[in-house]
C-alpha cells in the first residue's frame, strides 16, 4: 500500500492535442480518490498514465515515493479494473483470478489458496469453474475485482467499472466496492463521469474539465464549497440553480438585485466573503442548491416570489420547478455540466430561462402541492448562497 | 524492425509496444516467395529462355501468343469461362442463399449439401464429371430414357460443347461458395430493416432491389472477385476432364502456362502467358472492385 | 410472420431439397460406381450395385503408382498440417504487429499483403521451381511447406489482421497490468482470443492445400512423395476406363475430407463466411 503523487503531469499527443494539462494530485495511502468529469475531460488518460498504459509526456508520477514514469505496467504493482472488465473469455473464473499470480510466478499451492480466499471475500466461491460468458454482469464485476484484489497490490485503478451494470446493481456494487476498499485499505483511483458515484464512494474527489483539474477535496468540500461554476453545476442532482444578480451597497448592507426583487445580505456574509466588495455595484452570479430554497419559507429567511411551472413527485421529496424574472446565466461551464445530465438539458435550460426568465428548482416537502401557474414565496437560505465571478466563473470568497 | 526508443521522457517513447520483429517471418515470406519470384517471372516473359541460353526478345512472346491459335483461343476460353462463371454462380448462389434463409426444417442440411462440392478436390471431382459426360455415361442415358436421343452428344469430344461441360463443373463447384458468402451477407442485414420494409408494404421485388441488393454490395464484391479469380485460373477441372482437348477446344491460360513451361520447357513463353494471366486478374479484379464500390457508395 | 411454417413453405422446401439431392448426385455416382463390377459400369450406371465389390478399394489401395494411396495420404497429411501450423504461427504474429502498431509502416505492409493475395501463383511458379531445384527442395516435404507458406501467408495475414483489429486492447492491457510479459500475453491471452479466426484460417488454407493439384504436380511429381490429387492423376493415367477402380481411388482420396466435412460442416461454413466477412 502506498501513496500516489502526480506532479505537473501532462499528456500531449503528436497532433498537439493535450488530454491532460499540468495535473497535480496527492493521494494519501488508503485514500479512495475519484476522478470525475464529463467525457473527454482527461480523467481516463490520467488513470492510464498512472497504470502505465499511456506514456507520460510531461511531469512525474510517484508511487510510494518512487518515480514510476519508466516502470513497466506489470512491474508497478498496481491492479486495474477495466470498464468492460476485460475478463479473459477463454479462461475460467479461477484462471482469470489466478492469472496475475501466474505472471508473478507464485507457486501453485499458494495460488489456489489466494484465489480461494479472494473468491470468498467476493462471494464467488461457487463460480470458480465457470467461464466469464456464463456469468451475470454483477458476477463479472466481482471477478474483475477479484483479479485486482488477489495480487494485494499497492494501488487499485478502476475505470468506470460500474457503467455496464443496470441501475439497481450499480447501487449495490457501489457500496460493495467501497466496503472492500475500506477493508483492504488499498489506495484507489476511481474514474467515473457519474457525480453520484463520486459523491457516494470517494473519500476524495477530483473534478476535471478539458484536461484541467478544477477542484480537489473531500465530498463535503466539493459539494459545499465548489471552487467554480463548473464544479458547482456538475456536482449535485438536480443541479445548483444559477441567476445573475446586481450587487450594490445600501448603507451598511449589501443588496442583491434579482430582476425586480431584492435580497438583503446579512453582514456576516461580507465578513465571510470579503472579496464580494470587489464586485460591489456590478453583476455577479449567485448559486443556490435546490434544498436551500424552501416552501413555505422559514420565518427568518429571505423571500423570493416565483411562478410555479410544474412539479415532480419523487416520493420522499418533491422537485418544484418555478420561474422568476431575472437575468439568466449561460456560461459554457454550466452548459457543459448540464450536458452530462442529459443531452437535451442545455436546450431545456435555455428554454426555461428565456430573456429575463430564470428557471429554478426547489426541493420541498412532498405533501405540499402548489398549483402550476400560481405564485409562491420561496424561502432563500442566504447563508447558503454561492457567489461566482461573472467573467472567470471562479467562486468569490 | 524499428522500435522507437528515445529519451526516458521523450515523445514517442514506447511503452508496451508490440515489436515489429515478430512480423519479420511473414514479411520475408511475402517478399521472398511472392514478390521477388513475381518480378523474376515477369522478367522471364521478355526472354526466349528454354533451359539453355536466354536472350532478351522484348514483346516477341506476346506477339507469338496472340498469333498462335492455341494460345489466343486459350485466352478466349479463359474469358468465356470466367465471365459466365461470375454471372451464373453469383445469380444461383444469391438465389440459393435467399431461399435458404427461410426456416426450413432441413435448412442446415441443404446448406451443407450445396457447399459440399466446393470442399472436395477439384481434380478428383473432375473425374466424376468426365464419367458423367461420357458418350455411354449417365447423362446420355438419362436423355435417352427421356426420349431425347437427338440431344445425346459426345460431350467431351465435341469442340463446341466441351468448354460448357467444364463450365458446368465449375458452376457446380463454386455455387456453394457464393451461397455461403451471400448467406453471411444476408445475415448482416438487420431483421428490423426487413420488418420496416414489410411494414411499408413494398413488393418483394422492390424490397430486393432497394434494400437487399444494396446492402449486399460488399458480399457481391467479395463473391464476384473470388469467382472471377477461380474462373481465370481454371486448371484442375480442365486437366481431369478434357486435358485441354478436343483439338485445344478447352485450353485455358492456366493449362497453357503449365504445358508450355513444364511440358514443352518454353520457359520464356510460359512466363509471358503467366504475366498475361496476372495482368487479367489484376485489371479485372480491380475494375470489378472499384465498380462495385462505386455502386456501394452511390446507393 | 417470417418464420411461420406453412404449406407453401413445405412445398418450397421439398423442391429445394430435390435440387440439393440432384446437386449431390455426382457423389452418389462416385460411391455407387466405386462398388460396382466393371460390367455394370455402362449397362446400368445409375442404379446401385447389385452386390458390393469392396475389392475395388483394395486394388486401388494396393496400386503402386506414385508410391500408392497410403503414401499419398501420408504426404498430404504431413504437408497440410505442417503448412497450416506454420502459417498460423507466422501469420498471426505478423498480423498482431500490423494491427497493434498503426501507422505508415503498418498500412504499407497491409497493402502489400493484400496485393500478395491477388498475384497468381502461375507467375511465380517457374522462378520458385528454379530456386527450389538449386536448393534441393523439389520433391521434399520441407520444400512443399515453404512453398505453401509463401503462397498463403498473404491471405493468412489479411484474415488475422482484420480480426485482431476487432479485439479490444483491454485484454492485453489487463494482462500487462497483471504483470505478463509480451510472450505470456501473446501465448496465454492474445492467441486464445484469436481462436475463431484461427479456425477459419486453418479450414481455408487446409482445404486449399489438401485439394491442390497444380503446385503439387509440379513440385512433387515423380518424387514418390506425391499428395493425393497427384496420385489420383497418375492413377487415372494408368487405369483410365476402369472407372470402378478410378472411383474407388477417388473415394479413398476424398474420404478424409468428407469425414471432416460431416463432422465440422457447420464450423466450416461459418468459418468461410466469417473469414470472408472479417
Amino acid at each position: 500500500m502506498a501513496s500516489i503523487h502526480l506532479k505537473n503531469v501532462g499528456k500531449r499527443y503528436p497532433d498537439g492535442n493535450r488530454a491532460v494539462i499540468d495535473l497535480n494530485l496527492d493521494i494519501a495511502d488508503g485514500d479512495f480518490m475519484v476522478l470525475v468529469g464529463p467525457s473527454g475531460c482527461g480523467k481516463t488518460t490520467a488513470l492510464r498514465m498512472v497504470a502505465g498504459l499511456e506514456e507520460i509526456s510531461e511531469g512525474e508520477i510517484h508511487l510510494g515515493g518512487e518515480l514510476i514514469n519508466d516502470v513497466e505496467p506489470g512491474k508497478r504493482d498496481i491492479a486495474m479494473v477495466f470498464q468492460n472488465y476485460a475478463l479473459y473469455p477463454h479462461m475460467s473464473v479461477f484462471e482469470n483470478i489466478a492469472f496475475p499470480l501466474l505472471s508473478q510466478g507464485v507457486p501453485r499451492a499458494e495460488r489456489r489458496d489466494r484465489v480461494e480466499r479472494t473468491a470468498a471475500v467476493l462471494g464467488i466461491s461457487d463460480m470458480l469453474d465457470r467461464k466469464p460468458r456464463t456469468l451475470s454482469g454483477g458476477q463479472r464485476q466481482r471477478v474483475a475485482m477479484g483479479r485486482a484484489i488477489v495480487r494485494e497490490p499497492q494501488a487499485f485503478l478502476m475505470d468506470e467499472p460500474l457503467s455496464n451494470l443496470d441501475a439497481k446493481l450499480r447501487v449495490q456494487m457501489r457500496s460493495e466496492i467501497s466496503r472492500i476498499q475500506a477493508e483492504l485499505g488499498i489506495t484507489t483511483i476511481y474514474v467515473t463521469h457519474d457525480q453520484v458515484e463520486a459523491m457516494t464512494m470517494g473519500t476524495r474527489i477530483a473534478v476535471m474539465r478539458k484536461g484541467v483539474l478544477q477542484q480537489e477535496g473531500s465530498p463535503e468540500v466539493i459539494y459545499g464549497q465548489p471552487a467554480n461554476l463548473f464544479v458547482a453545476a456538475f456536482i449535485g442532482s438536480p443541479g445548483m440553480n444559477f441567476v445573475t444578480a446586481e450587487l450594490s451597497r445600501r448603507g451598511d448592507d449589501l443588496v442583491l438585485g434579482i430582476g425586480p426583487q431584492e435580497l438583503v445580505l446579512p453582514p456576516k456574509t461580507l465578513a465571510q466573503r470579503p472579496a464580494l466588495l470587489e464586485h460591489e455595484s456590478g453583476s455577479i452570479v449567485i448559486g443556490i442548491r435546490p434544498e436551500h430554497l424552501s416552501l413555505p419559507p422559514t420565518d427568518n429567511s429571505a423571500k423570493l416570489k416565483a411562478t410555479v411551472e410544474r412539479s415532480e413527485m419523487l416520493g420522499a421529496e418533491r422537485l418544484l420547478h418555478v420561474s422568476i424574472s431575472a437575468k439568466p446565466v449561460s456560461a459554457d461551464e454550466i452548459m457543459e455540466a448540464a450536458e452530462e445530465v442529459s443531452a437535451a438539458a442545455p436546450a431545456m435550460l435555455q428554454d426555461g430561462s428565456k430573456g429575463d426568465e430564470v428557471a429554478l428548482i426547489a426541493r420541498i416537502d412532498p405533501s405540499i402541492v402548489p398549483q402550476p401557474g400560481s405564485t409562491v414565496e420561496l424561502g432563500v437560505g442566504l447563508d447558503r448562497l454561492h457567489f461566482f465571478d461573472l467573467e472567470s466563473g471562479r467562486a468569490v470568497l | 524492425m524499428v522500435d522507437q526508443v528515445s529519451g526516458p521522457r521523450g515523445r514517442g517513447r514506447s511503452l508496451n509496444k508490440v515489436p515489429w520483429l515478430i512480423a519479420l517471418p511473414a514479411v520475408a515470406a511475402l517478399i521472398g516467395l511472392r514478390f521477388l519470384p513475381s518480378i523474376v517471372g515477369g522478367t522471364f516473359a521478355f526472354t526466349d529462355w528454354n533451359g539453355a541460353d536466354a536472350n532478351w526478345i522484348g514483346f516477341d512472346n506476346f506477339f507469338a501468343i496472340f498469333r498462335d491459335p492455341t494460345t489466343s483461343n486459350a485466352l478466349v476460353h479463359t474469358f468465356q469461362l470466367a465471365g459466365l462463371l461470375v454471372v451464373i454462380c453469383n445469380v444461383l448462389g444469391l438465389m440459393l442463399a435467399m431461399s435458404l434463409r427461410t426456416a426450413f426444417k432441413t435448412r442446415n442440411l441443404m446448406r451443407a449439401m450445396f457447399f459440399l462440392p466446393f470442399a472436395l478436390s477439384h481434380l478428383a471431382t473432375g473425374y466424376i464429371w468426365q464419367y458423367i459426360f461420357q458418350y455411354s455415361g449417365p447423362l446420355n442415358r438419362i436423355l435417352g430414357a427421356a426420349g431425347l436421343e437427338s440431344w445425346q452428344l459426345v460431350w467431351l469430344a465435341d469442340p463446341n460443347w466441351a468448354i460448357y461441360t467444364i463450365l458446368v463443373v465449375l458452376v457446380w463447384q463454386y455455387t456453394g461458395l457464393t451461397m455461403v458468402i451471400y448467406l453471411a451477407g444476408l445475415e448482416g442485414i438487420p431483421d428490423e430493416l426487413h420488418d420496416a420494409v414489410a411494414m411499408d408494404g413494398a413488393s418483394p421485388w422492390l424490397k430486393f432491389r432497394k434494400v437487399t441488393l444494396p446492402l449486399l454490395a460488399p458480399a457481391i464484391t467479395v463473391s464476384a472477385t473470388l469467382t472471377l479469380i477461380y474462373g481465370l485460373g481454371a486448371f484442375d477441372q480442365v486437366l481431369s476432364m478434357t486435358g485441354g482437348g478436343p483439338v485445344n477446344a478447352t485450353e485455358t491460360l492456366a493449362t497453357q502456362v503449365w504445358q508450355n513451361t513444364f511440358v514443352y520447357g518454353r520457359f520464356g513463353y510460359g512466363s509471358a502467358l503467366a504475366l498475361i494471366l496476372t495482368g487479367l486478374v489484376a485489371i479485372l479484379s480491380i475494375a470489378q472492385v472499384s465498380l462495385l464500390r462505386y455502386q456501394e457508395t452511390r446507393l | 410472420m417470417r418464420d411461420r411454417y406453412s404449406r407453401k413453405t413445405l412445398i418450397w422446401e421439398v423442391l429445394l431439397l430435390l435440387l440439393a439431392i440432384a446437386f449431390c448426385l455426382p457423389l452418389y455416382l462416385l460411391v455407387s460406381i466405386s462398388l460396382k463390377p466393371p460390367q455394370e459400369l455402362f449397362t446400368s450406371p445409375l442404379t446401385f450395385p447389385t452386390d458390393l465389390h469392396f475389392e475395388n478399394f483394395s486394388r486401388a489401395w494396393q496400386a503402386r503408382n506414385s508410391g500408392g494411396m497410403a503414401s499419398a495420404m501420408i504426404s498430404s497429411v504431413i504437408i497440410t498440417v505442417g503448412s497450416v501450423a506454420t502459417l498460423i504461427v507466422i501469420g498471426s504474429l505478423s498480423a498482431y504487429a500490423i494491427a497493434r502498431r498503426p501507422g505508415k509502416l503498418s498500412a504499407t505492409l497491409y497493402t502489400l499483403f493484400v496485393i500478395g493475395i491477388i498475384v497468381p501463383f502461375q507467375l511465380t511458379v517457374l522462378p520458385l521451381f528454379v530456386l527450389f531445384r538449386s536448393l534441393g527442395l523439389i520433391g521434399t516435404y520441407l520444400g512443399m511447406i515453404i512453398l505453401w507458406v509463401g503462397i498463403l501467408t498473404p491471405l493468412t495475414v489479411f484474415l488475422y489482421t482484420g480480426f485482431v483489429r476487432t479485439i479490444p486492447r483491454d485484454y492485453e492491457e489487463a494482462a500487462r497490468m497483471d504483470g505478463a510479459g509480451l510472450v505470456r500475453t501473446y501465448v496465454q491471452v492474445v492467441f486464445p482470443l484469436l481462436r475463431p479466426i484461427t479456425g477459419t484460417v486453418a479450414i481455408l488454407t487446409g482445404l486449399f492445400i489438401w485439394n491442390d493439384f497444380f503446385a503439387s504436380l509440379i513440385f512433387l511429381g515423380g518424387s514418390g512423395r506425391e499428395t493425393l490429387p497427384v496420385a489420383i492423376y497418375s492413377f487415372v493415367g494408368e487405369y483410365l476406363t476402369q472407372w470402378n477402380l478410378v472411383f474407388a481411388a477417388v473415394v479413398i482420396a476424398l474420404a478424409p475430407l468428407l469425414v471432416f466435412f460431416l463432422i465440422a460442416q457447420k464450423q466450416m461454413i461459418r468459418g468461410f463466411s466469417g473469414g470472408i466477412r472479417g
